[in-house]
């Protein structure tokens, strides 16, 4: 099975692209900060830098692992998902369940260490221009050399690996299994990141307005209570879409899409969700302290800087990482559709008629993604501002906000609609054979 | 975009449903190239159901997409009821063929996402087309579907699935409609109930079918069968018995042979 899994890696190179970029992009971030660790274990480093970089290491690291787990494994339920003709092949020839799953659970492992080898030299340059930042800024001594260790090589390659492995075990097994999936698990995970989400962003009034840490709360309860709202959005969705009454046949053809593929959906609608929330959430915090750093009339201190510069790390991280959760769910998706856009041309729909449902479609997903992140995202916002600021809305106008709206619409419908005309160029019989 | 295609004042069938005339089509270029439609001329009356059979790869396919206005003959003329089909993009290509031409493929070629109900009204909505309820629910039960309107397309058996597929051909009230081995998957049983359907298009609703098939039996429903061999027409036959096609395509095979 491991010689078919690289065989069928070969044949098919630009299938796992996304995998191997999710895996190279989370390896080089989990590498770039544990070498903290590595660089802290050196001998002669005094206790105050030490405990720099090992707060920057431990926090950016756990935030990294969870999202090289959430990229690898969108990606990867994607990839399994497209090829769900071939694993049915595979089993109708006389594969075993165990045997398709460790196919594929061997292909992403090989993939995650491509990817994780791929992200050693990136990672050492990263890790070597992040400890400039810190001694920059004062909080650690000049004379601390840069060293990329034991901890940085195991824990990059190790998290990956196992993220990818775990990512690819329960994707095979949700496609393999022949039952209908439970609903309650997927409930119950919702309403437990929405309690929590909850509880976070509550506990941000037990802070004081000059509590270093203030941010955290909000900020891990936005993340959360968006977690949640994209594993309930699809259900939500499909309520609204029952009495959404939008015009033309195109209209009438999205509406009846987005009903059957709600599952399908949230692939698309959590990266969605995620990058609203985080990205307006952590600008706008970021915003209301700079503005309340600048009315206090003090210079801003060192750590005030330093938290600035790893706020802003981890929004492009994610943001980074959503956009590729997004890209690739959106592409993968509509390549897969190639087939049923042939199948409506010969049933009498125009080009056009074909990618205007693609487009109303995609507009329908970002205007649910966009309201249910910047709904999550204000959940963390206005306690913040209030416990920080004495105001319930930070002073600053829309404008972050439609920024990130703007990019949001704008890789979501562009995905879509230029996989989609590249998918309806081919001759409509030709498109219905090759998917059949 | 969505213009009206139905047409204001309708004159009426015209007396000559489908017409061919020197129609070339090849694929590939260079040495690797395959002539699949070697100057066919052909002339269906309306209210006809004919076959087109011929040995694996002899274009029939070819020859109803180029008829169809799914594929773009390399040459010569199609007319459909009466109405010449010109170049164009593809989207005026799409608007010719919604009211005059109905299509039913082997393989279905049913939405999945949307249900029988749904996929049978699918190329009025896209023609932008009133949607009459009662009269696709007429359709449906005319092709023993009236009790699985909300039904899925995987829900469905093959025979089943090809019977939607006729339901949808036929809602359109196209003058032609063109099926490519519709009883190809299908048993015995199945395959009787779609040949009896596309029978009554022509008989009751005088519809002009022409169904490609590589069954002599399917082949005797029809009222005449043409003979394609390498991209040309090879004879005809009228009022065709199980036997006398048999025959006939044992024949063909001998004749391609001595050409060689
Ligand atoms: N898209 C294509 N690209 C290249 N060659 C093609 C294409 N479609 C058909 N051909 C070639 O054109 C010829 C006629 O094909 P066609 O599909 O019309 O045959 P057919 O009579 O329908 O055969 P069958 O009974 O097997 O369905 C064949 O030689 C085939 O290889
Ligand atoms: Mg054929």
């Amino acid at each position: 099975m491991f010689a078919l899994a690289l065989r069928s890696l070969r044949k098919r190179p630009a299938r796992c692209t996304a995998t191997l970029l999710s895996a190279f992009l989370g390896a080089a971030i989990i590498m770039t900060f544990q070498s903290m660790h590595d660089t802290a274990g050196r001998p002669g480093v005094d206790r105050v830098s030490a405990e720099s970089l090992s707060t920057a290491a431990s926090v950016v690291g756990g935030y990294g692992t969870l999202l090289v787990f959430f990229a690898v494994a969108s990606t990867l339920t994607v990839n399994v998902r497209q090829r769900r003709s071939e694993m049915e092949l595979l089993r109708c020839s006389g594969a075993t369940p165990a045997q398709i799953g460790r196919m594929v659970v061997g292909e992403a492992v090989v993939i995650a260490l491509v990817g994780a080898v791929l992200a050693i030299g990136p990672a050492m340059l990263g890790g070597r221009a992040l400890l400039g930042v810190f001694q920059d800024s004062g909080q650690v001594a000049r004379s601390v050399d840069y060293s990329f260790g034991p901890v940085a090589l195991m824990s990059g390659i190790g998290i990956t690996v196992l993220a990818a492995a775990g990512a690819a075990f329960l994707a095979v097994r949700r496609a393999t299994r022949r039952s209908v999936p439970r609903r309650g698990a997927r409930r119950l995970l919702a309403y437990g990141a929405l309690a929590l989400g909850a509880v976070a962003v509550c506990s941000t009034f037990a802070f004081s307005a000059r509590d270093a840490a203030l941010m955290a709360p909000p900020a891990y309860g936005a993340i959360l209570l968006s977690v949640g709202c994209a594993l309930v959005s699809p259900k939500l969705l499909t309520t609204v879409l029952d009495r959404l009454p939008l015009p033309g046949a195109s209209g009438w053809f999205a509406v009846r899409n987005l009903r059957r593929r709600a599952a399908e959906l949230s692939a698309v609608l959590m990266p969605l969700i995620l990058f609203t929330c985080v990205a307006t959430a952590t600008l706008y915090m970021q915003a209301v302290e700079n503005d309340a750093i600048d009315a206090s009339g003090l210079p801003k201190s060192v750590d005030a800087k330093n938290l600035e510069t790893l706020n802003l790390v981890v929004v492009g991280i994610i943001v980074v990482f959503a956009c590729v959760m997004l890209v690739n769910s959106l592409y993968a998706a509509t390549t897969y559709r190639a087939g049923e856009f042939g199948r409506q041309r010969l049933a009498g729909a125009t080009p056009g008629q074909v990618l205007a449902a693609v487009g109303v479609e995609s507009v329908v997903l970002t205007v649910t993604g966009v309201f249910f992140g910047t709904l999550a995202g204000l959940a963390g916002i206005l306690p913040f501002t209030l416990v920080r600021s004495d105001t319930p809305l930070p002073g600053r106008g829309p404008g972050i906000w439609l920024g990130v709206v703007a990019v949001a619409a704008l890789v979501t419908v562009g995905t879509s609609l230029l996989t989609a005309r590249h998918a309806v160029r081919a001759p409509a019989v030709e498109a219905v054979t090759l998917a059949a | 975009m969505f213009h009206r295609a139905r047409r204001t004042n309708d004159p009426g069938p015209a007396a000559e449903a489908l017409r061919l005339v020197k129609v070339g089509k090849s694929y590939g270029t260079g040495a690797g190239a395959v002539t699949a439609l070697d100057g066919v001329t052909l002339g269906l009356a309306r209210g006809t159901f004919t076959a087109v059979m011929g040995p694996s790869g002899s274009g029939k396919s070819t020859l109803l997409q180029c008829a169809a206005g799914l594929e773009r003959p390399d040459s010569g003329i199609v007319r459909v009821d009466g109405a010449e089909m010109t170049g164009g993009g593809e989207a005026e290509l799409t608007r010719f063929r919604r009211s005059r031409i109905g299509f039913v493929f082997q393989q279905y070629n049913l939405l999945p996402t949307l249900t029988v109900a749904q996929n049978t009204i699918l190329p009025l909505k896209l023609a932008g087309r009133r949607v009459d309820r009662a009269r696709v629910r007429e359709v449906l039960t005319a092709v023993g579907l009236g009790d699985r309107l909300g039904h899925l397309p995987d829900q469905l058996s093959g025979g089943q699935r090809q019977r939607v597929a006729i339901a949808r051909a036929l809602v359109t009230e196209p003058r032609v409609i063109f099926a490519d081995e519709p009883t190809g998957a299908l048993d015995t049983r199945s395959a009787r109930d779609v040949l009896v359907l596309l029978r009554e298009a022509v008989r009751v609703h005088g519809r002009t079918v022409v169904m490609v098939t590589h069954d002599p039996v399917a082949a005797s429903y029809a009222d005449s069968v043409v003979f394609l061999a390498d991209g040309r027409l090879a004879g005809e036959l009228h009022a065709p018995t199980v036997d006398a096609v048999a025959e006939r395509l044992a024949h063909l095979g001998d004749d391609v042979l001595l050409e060689v």
